[in-house]
């Protein structure tokens, strides 16, 4: 029986009493007062000195109210916990905008899970019999009706393969791999399911794309409609059995499949796959040596950029800490340990751009904002589907930090943040270009394989459990 | 006192004066100013949250209030990290004076920089840097970036430079205030309308000195010169480890009661016991026992000496100095000459204890789930007692034992901070916490101690109750500046 977003706060109750109402969180880089930047730039959304800290949470940076910042929200908690508040219409049009990118769990120094203590209210808040926002009620009633929140009808989910000539490989039931595309990529941005399935063919992977693939209930785990997630996460467990190997190209599907479905399967139980995303195959061939990139004079000279998807980078690094926190012994010595875990995870991307520096030509810049540190491109937590403008806005003003650097193109690895940094982009008319890095990679044919991978490269673990492994080894 | 209730007609008013964005009495945004930790365990949901931009519309708002008798209680930005005063009861209004942002003006000949109550520490600290990088504004060390300037000047607390020059009060040397009558004052040599704020005691007795440690019950600070200092290159840190508090006293006082030469140069000097370091971690996550924090090199007792020169040579001087004094204490007068040995930093240790500000004080609360600072000043030469009265209280309720000590002005006084760390989610604990607060009040009101920032409900009344003439003024001047006494009513036990 999964527990209610009540009993699940009640739970976090600790943590959110751990908070201090410091306002750290609401800073990047809030330790670091004198961090050397890029200085100040003006851009579609105003200006930002993008030095020291920077203010970085999106809800706060638009309501102003102490309210919409994370620690006015997590003293909410608190007072809903102690019976000084209760749930009503004002306290879910506080939570609700959130995008719950993590920003302000990164920063908290008593390691407070903001990320779940929102989760659950906004859990808590339906239960309670508050209602949900309009565009929230009609996602949650699309994707009970056709499995996706995009009302996309369920037979055209793989439309883009059949069109992209990639039709062997759904259903393919020799495969022990599986490639979970998302709805994002199979009813929106179908480039990137072509260009991440073209590219594992070229690779020679034998996968299989999963016809009765439903919604990975991302957006449900995230704006509190948590049965409905459960239903969708029932439904893939099901579809996708029998796999050894599931990889993603969506960051919020790869965080959702990976961190939350373990949290909501019944207790004990793990999931029957391993997962990765597919940027983690290709850093790990480029670092076997089997495969390389072919100069592209189109490319050569352009300044390229990177934004780190929450969902796939700062996710992951506070799930790693809240793991290692849970099985230390000793955190004062295993601290160290979890930075470095975390930076190393953060250098996956990074190993590719740099590796399409050496050989394609395209000069790597970061923003101001990355890793932990990295702000939000505005889409997540049901804000992109609630608050459009809102989020829109967000995108432009993550563009703006990547105009800042003078970015020709803006590459990230997540189709919903590339849907909300490209509307951002056209709309604000922030001049650049908005693309996937493995897209870049298969569009301008790039790939020059060396040594064919085989299957064992394939299946090889994710970075992030290659730990784990070694420890169970030992 | 009896209070009005705010309502609707009231919350009208104050969005006649500021607009719909800037006033709400939306109980989600009112919970969300709630702050129990850290500086005190009282907070009370306001009312109606304003939030001004500008001097002039703090004057209506308080001219309205005051004419309706509905308390009004400022805070600055920061909630716990800065200037730690939410509202109590009776609630009202709450001012968050977070918009008013601006740094105004800086002048480094005459070594000030004039700022609005929003600006944060890291934000003051950021754009010196940036742009006079030879200048330095006195930050507190371990209160967070985004508390604030003026939080910490009304606290008349510690910054970086008071072991060097004095109080933190003393770094501020004129503002502007916004009282209840409506009336705007500017104190010092800025109650001249050409003059510069350059000096505090300007014409006759100092108003702005009374303002300070008021936790807003007296007016609305919306100005504030701060001084500046220079921000050499030349920058150390100097440890000493010690047995026992009150070898780290001696030996410290031996060094600050030269008030010349290195004593300047010692610009911040703290120290304080182990479980400062073992507390900033969850209480199942690290050993307790000091033998593993011994292996780490860590003293049961130690002192910083942060030193600033302005070339190295000075400051090797400094360092040797030091050293070669506390050879000298070892030698001839420690108490436990075994335990006195100088504890050598990594470079990278230096670093991060030089990085301003910093969010050193925060993870207390990561040891369960809450803390507080109780803080006192006493002489400096009564420290150590203070310290071993302290930790034996906090010993014998099951928290840990972890005391911070400071230096002000050249060890003419101690800031004492025991930290208490324990589960605010336990109403036991909670009980627990204050009952010690208590007894320990009590008792360090017998001794002649003073509380540094004291809270409502223990330390102001206990306080008072034994300064009678003190208080008998404090509240006539009051009734002087805040008529219908409605500024943060009860705060300092004033009406």
């Amino acid at each position: 029986m999964a527990k209610t977003g009540m009993e699940r706060l009640k739970e976090l109750e600790k943590e959110i009493y751990k908070c201090i109402h410091c306002k750290a969180c609401r800073f990047a880089y809030s330790g670091e007062p004198s961090r050397e930047g890029i200085g100040e730039y003006t851009g579609k959304q105003g200006t930002v000195l993008y030095e020291g800290m920077v203010d970085a949470c999106p809800a706060g940076i638009e309501y102003g109210w102490e309210a919409f910042w994370n620690a006015g929200k997590i003293w909410i908690a608190r007072s809903i916990l102690s019976g000084d508040l209760d749930f009503s219409d004002e306290v879910r049009d506080v939570l609700m905008p959130c995008i719950t990118c993590g920003q302000c769990s990164a920063q908290c120094d008593s390691k407070i899970p903001t990320v779940d203590i929102i989760e659950s209210l906004r859990a808590a808040c339906n239960e309670a019999g508050i209602p949900m926002i309009e565009k929230h009620a009609l996602v949650d009633r699309l994707v009970k009706e056709l499995n996706n929140p995009y009302g996309g009808k369920a037979e055209e989910r793989f439309k883009w393969a059949k069109d992209a000539g990639l039709e062997k490989f759904v259903d393919n039931k020799d495969a022990k791999i599986g490639y979970y595309v998302g709805c994002t990529a199979s009813y929106r941005q179908v480039e990137v399911a072509i260009t991440t399935a073209k590219l594992f063919e070229m690779l020679g992977m034998n996968f299989t794309l999963v016809g009765d693939e439903v919604c990975c209930g991302s957006p449900f785990f995230r704006i509190g409609a948590v049965d409905t997630a459960q239903e969708l996460m029932n439904k893939n467990l099901e579809a996708f059995k029998g796999l050894e190997m599931v990889y993603f190209s969506c960051a919020g599907c790869y965080r959702t499949i990976t961190i939350d479905y373990p949290k909501w399967m019944p207790e004990g139980s793990k999931l029957p796959f391993k997962t990765q995303h597919a940027f983690e195959l290709v850093t790990r061939l480029i670092q076997q040596e089997k495969i390389k990139f072919k100069p592209n004079k189109e490319l050569k000279g352009k300044i390229v950029t990177y934004h780190d998807p929450c969902h796939t980078g700062r996710h992951f690094g506070i799930d790693f800490e809240q793991e290692l926190i849970k099985q230390s012994k000793n955190l004062m010595f295993d601290s160290r340990k979890i930075k470095e875990k975390i930076d190393e995870w953060f250098e996956i991307p990074r190993i590719i751009l740099r590796k399409l520096e050496e050989d394609v030509g395209i000069e790597f810049r970061e923003m101001y904002r990355i890793k932990l540190n990295s702000m939000c491109c505005g889409a997540g937590g049901g804000v992109r589907a609630g608050y459009p403008d809102f989020s829109i806005r967000t995108a432009s003003l993550r563009c703006d930090e990547a105009n800042a650097v003078e970015a020709d193109i803006l590459t990230t690895e997540c189709p919903f943040c590339w849907r909300n940094l490209t509307d951002a982009n056209e709309l604000y008319d922030h001049g650049m270009k908005v693309m996937g890095v493995l897209q870049m990679i298969t569009e301008y044919n790039l790939l020059e394989t060396l040594e064919n991978p085989t299957e064992k490269d394939f299946l090889a673990l994710s970075i992030r459990e290659l730990e784990e492994d070694s420890k169970k080894k030992k | 006192m009896s209070y009005k209730l705010p309502d609707e007609k009231d919350l009208e008013a104050m969005i006649g004066i500021v607009g719909k964005n800037y006033a709400t009495n939306n109980k989600a945004i009112t919970a969300s100013y709630l702050s129990k930790s850290v500086m005190g365990l009282e907070s009370q949901i306001p009312d109606i949250v304003v939030r001004p931009k500008y001097v002039e519309e703090i004057r209506k708002i308080l001219l309205y209030c005051s004419a309706e008798k509905i308390a009004v209680s400022p805070i600055s930005a920061g909630l716990s990290g800065g200037f730690a005063c939410p509202t109590i009861k009776p609630a009202g209004v709450m001012l968050d004076l977070g918009r008013m942002n601006r740094i105004i003006e800086v002048d480094t000949e005459n070594r000030y920089v004039v700022v609005e109550p929003g600006v944060t520490i890291g934000e003051l600290w950021a754009y010196m840097h940036k742009n006079y990088p030879e200048w330095a504004p006195p930050v507190p060390d371990g209160a967070p970036p985004a508390s604030t300037v003026m939080g910490d000047a009304i606290d008349r607390g510690f910054s970086l430079y008071t072991s060097s020059v004095g109080p933190q009060g003393d770094n501020f040397m004129c503002g502007e205030i916004v009282f209840p009558n409506g009336d705007i004052v500017r104190t010092g040599s800025w109650a001249l309308p050409f003059a510069k704020p350059f000096y505090k005691y300007g014409l006759g007795p100092d108003i702005w000195s009374f303002l300070m440690g008021s936790q807003g019950a007296l007016g609305v600070m919306t100005k504030v010169a701060v001084k500046i200092y220079p921000h050499p290159k030349f920058k150390t840190v100097v440890v000493w480890g010690m047995s026992n508090p009150e070898d780290m006293q001696n030996l410290t006082l031996e060094i600050g009661k030269q008030e010349f030469g290195i004593a300047h140069n010692t610009v911040m000097v703290q120290g304080g016991n182990y479980p400062l370091v073992m507390a900033r971690w969850p209480k199942d996550k690290v050993p307790h026992d000091y033998e593993f924090y011994k292996e780490m090199g860590i003293p049961q007792w130690w002192m910083n000496w942060e030193c600033w020169a302005q070339t190295q040579e000075e400051l090797d001087y400094v360092v040797n100095k030091i050293n070669k004094m506390a050879e000298d204490f070892k030698k001839n007068r420690a108490k436990d000459p075994d335990g006195i040995k100088p504890q050598e930093l990594h470079p990278k240790q230096i670093a991060s204890r030089l990085k301003k500000p910093n969010k050193i004080a925060v993870p207390y609360a990561f040891w369960e789930a809450g803390f507080l600072f109780i803080t006192f000043y006493t002489p400096w030469n009564e420290c150590a007692h203070f310290a071993e009265m302290y930790c034996k209280a906090m010993e014998d309720r099951g928290f840990p034992p972890v005391m911070w000590i400071a230096s002000i002005e050249r060890c003419r006084q101690a800031i004492c901070m025991p930290i208490i760390c324990f589960d605010s989610t336990k109403q036991s604990d909670f009980e627990k916490v204050q009952e010690m607060n208590r007894e320990t009040t009590e008792y360090a009101l017998k001794q002649g101690w003073l509380n540094y920032r004291p809270d409502p409900y223990i330390h102001a009344p206990l306080t008072y109750s034994q300064a009678g003439m003190y208080w008998k003024y404090l509240r006539m001047m009051k009734k002087m500046f805040d008529p219908n006494q409605i500024m943060h009513p009860g705060r300092l036990a004033l009406p």
